[in-house]
């Protein structure tokens, strides 16, 4: 009964501190679980950022990267981005391309996850196989054997072209002309991404009741209409995740424009990132490339912007 | 993009930290890091090694650790690893790039040391020159380089030309049309294989018509390609490049190399530099057959009787001020460029940095033509920011247009003229 007693009586003589320290430690385990990676992400990520961004007040060029020390300028680079008129015309090519490749990268991926439904289990695996072989290709690897089907001389898509009667393609240049040179470009990017839309989308559609496409079909629907009305609401969600990460990685595209050019792309070919990496490495104006690197970075913001909203929506459903 | 920014200025900024502690570690031991381009591991690595060897000897036990670099990159790995303060303790730079370098206080002032260099009284003017800034010396000269005309023997008799060096550019055009007549059914023959982008060819013939890239006007640059002269020039190679080339209108002179698409039989002739020849005919790479069976002559002039002015190319060696081991790169410096060093490099067809040997190639025919050629020659515009034109690739985009036919002489020349003129002056 001592023992009892003791067991009974102790709670009840300090109850307040203990439960309090429970509850205190109970509430701070989350964030001391989050530390390490916090801690992390900030080593890696949090600290260049607040570097960049001070370099991009600061005049920094090939003497002050000597000297080890910028020169504090406030908004000076800024002011000069106002008014470069190259940065403008990038920056509009890169939202056009952006808007170009997501459109056809969503469209086409949607169009392969329809037809993976429709398929036989056979023919669906290896559609699978074939968007998983895409997706695991390293972009560099893509990017040369693209080099190699476009090239000059050697490649086949010239060969091809000039075999079937489509006209003489031989020793076509696909770089001469910026509108064929893009095409090459977009062609590579969006068969690059469409693998994830499509697998992303075909595991969106099996969660379709099945119940509501029979339903709207013995309405009469046509498919379009089942689409519209039923799978595109369903799916919106997806949808609207797919899309901003689309446009995240594709105003961001980089290394297939510099491989594909020989690593030294004239302005024809630039878009937002590579201007800031020439400005930053090729014109040694590392202040003027961090600004410009920052107004990207503060484009992507508002699109990150719609995703994180997105994704607690699914969260509080 | 983003991470490929960030994680440069990550890598910057990581370098900056080890600065301190690294810098403590290589002044104890003993080895020097040289930067040179692939040029000499292509054409002269034998005299690297002699070097290297000549100066173990005086500093025994120091390590010569030589890393080739590709003039594409070069710049953007020097600037990364000054700003870590890792820089090699010798350096290779192009002599329109030392300009750059040695106004913002990259390299280290070689003056007091310069009466001990070899050959330093009877340095080639031109080259010196580009070593020096504000009456101080901050490069040595390395080698000069002059392109000329090289061509198949054999191809040029099977058509009927005559192999002695043109005397007009308009002969040199219609030989050219003779050989395109010939053997032009293969879709990969060149009676002139003339990549678009290929600068250093397509500007001699702005300066053969008596135009230049830029000048100085009151202080301010200003881009001159836009003027009648220069038109001319570029139109005239637009004619000599649509008639006689099959190459890439946006390729350029190394990708691939010249000398090795010559070395397959497929073309008349090319313009390069002396080293280029014997690279042709290297059995590693080249075709060793066509040795005895290749010439070469300087590009005529449209002016008949005459050379086209040829690009004076060349190198320097430098020392990064970041090194510490300053007495150590200077004395490597000397062996390579030693007299017989020196020699050595002439003789794999280079312009040496002396005028005491000069002549050595003016009696062999195989480099003859190279140093003729370099009796007439043009420099790009001394102006500090020259590097970044070359960098922000102006003159390759605007000679592509031109040559692809995507832009008239006109509009691509006056777009040149904007940017040269923008960049030239930027503080």
């Amino acid at each position: 009964m001592a023992d009892l007693g003791a067991v009974t009586v102790e709670p009840a003589a300090t109850p307040a501190p203990r439960l309090r320290r429970a509850r205190l430690g109970r509430a701070l385990a989350p964030y001391g679980l989050l530390l390490p990676a916090a801690a992390v992400i900030g080593g890696v990520l949090g600290y260049p950022l607040y570097l960049m961004v001070k370099l991009s007040f600061e005049r920094y060029g090939l003497f002050q990267l000597i000297q080890h020390k910028g020169q504090w300028i406030g908004l000076g680079n800024y002011r000069q981005l106002v008014h470069d008129h190259e940065f403008w015309t990038v920056l509009l090519r890169t939202l056009l391309f952006t808007g170009v490749t997501v459109g056809l990268t969503m469209a086409l991926g949607t169009l392969i996850a329809l037809l993976m439904t429709r398929v036989s289990a056979a023919m669906r695996l290896l559609l699978t196989l074939a968007l998983v072989l895409a997706w695991a290709m390293p972009v560099p690897v893509a990017a040369n054997i693209w080099y190699w089907m476009v090239d000059y001389e050697f490649g086949v898509a010239n060969w091809l072209l000039t075999t079937l009667h489509v006209g003489n393609y031989q020793h076509h240049d696909w770089f001469v002309n910026p509108w064929q040179g893009w095409g090459v470009i977009t062609t590579l990017i969006v068969w690059g991404a469409i693998p994830f839309v499509a697998i992303t989308l075909y595991a969106g559609l099996s969660q379709v009741p099945q119940e509501l496409l029979q339903a709207a079909a013995i309405d009469g629907a046509r498919p379009w209409r089942v689409f519209k009305d039923i799978t595109l609401p369903i799916l919106k969600p997806i949808f609207v995740i797919l899309t901003s990460l689309s446009i995240i990685w594709d105003f961001q595209v980089f290394t297939q424009v510099w491989l594909l050019r020989d690593e030294r792309p004239t302005s024809d070919y630039f878009l937002t990132g590579i201007y800031a990496f020439e400005q930053t490495f090729s014109q040694s104006e590392y202040g003027y490339g961090s600004a410009v690197a920052i107004s990207m970075v503060l484009i992507l913001l508002g699109v990150t912007f719609f995703y994180i909203r997105q994704m607690i929506r699914i969260g509080e459903v | 993009m983003r991470v490929r920014i960030v994680a440069a200025a990550a890598f910057v900024v990581v370098l900056a930290a080890v600065v301190a502690t690294s810098g403590l570690a290589s002044s104890k031991d003993q080895s020097i890091t040289v930067w040179l381009q692939v040029d000499a591991q292509n054409g002269w690595p034998d005299v690297v090694k002699a070097a290297n060897d000549a100066f173990q000897q005086q500093h025994p036990g120091v390590k010569v650790d030589v890393q080739y670099q590709t003039w594409g990159e070069h710049l953007t790995k020097l600037d990364a690893s000054l700003a870590g303060g890792d820089a090699p303790d010798v350096v290779e730079l192009g002599n329109t790039e030392t300009v750059k370098y040695m106004a913002n206080g990259a390299l280290a002032d070689l003056t007091s040391a310069k009466a001990s260099f070899p050959n330093s009284k009877t340095w080639l003017q031109g080259l010196a020159e580009s070593g020096q800034y504000n009456g101080k010396t901050y490069a040595v000269p390395y080698y000069a380089g002059a392109r000329a005309a090289i061509y198949n023997i054999d191809l040029y008799k099977q058509a009927g030309v005559s192999t002695r060096a043109p005397k007009s550019l308009a002969q040199f055009l219609a030989n050219g049309k003779k050989l395109m007549k010939k053997f032009g059914g293969n879709p990969n023959f060149s009676a002139l294989y003339l990549p678009g982008r290929d600068w250093y060819v397509g500007l001699s013939f702005v300066y053969d018509y008596g135009g230049q890239i830029a000048k100085q006007v009151n202080g301010k640059w200003q881009g001159t390609l836009e003027a009648p002269q220069a038109q001319a020039g570029l139109t005239e190679l637009k004619t000599v490049a649509r008639a006689l080339s099959r190459a890439n209108p946006t390729g350029d002179e190394a990708h691939p190399q010249e000398a090795l698409v010559f070395a397959k039989g497929t073309v008349g002739t090319f313009v390069g530099n002396g080293w280029e020849w014997p690279y042709a005919l290297d059995p590693k790479v080249g075709n060793p057959a066509l040795a005895g069976h290749v010439g070469a002559f300087p590009m005529p002039s449209h002016t008949p009787g005459k050379v086209m002015p040829t690009f004076l190319g060349g190198s320097d060696l430098a020392v990064p001020v970041t090194t510490k081991n300053k007495q150590l790169a200077i004395d490597w410096i000397k062996a390579f460029t030693s007299t017989s060093e020196e020699t050595k490099i002439a003789l794999a067809g280079n312009i040496p940095n002396t005028t005491s040997l000069v002549k050595i190639n003016a009696g062999k025919p195989t480099l003859g033509p190279f140093a003729k050629a370099a009796e007439a020659s043009w420099f790009v515009p001394a102006a500090k920011n020259w590097a970044n034109v070359e960098n922000a690739n102006v003159l390759q985009s605007m000679l592509s247009k031109i040559i692809s036919g995507h832009a008239s002489v006109a509009s691509a020349t006056k777009a040149a003229d904007a940017q040269i003129t923008q960049i030239l002056n930027a503080s």
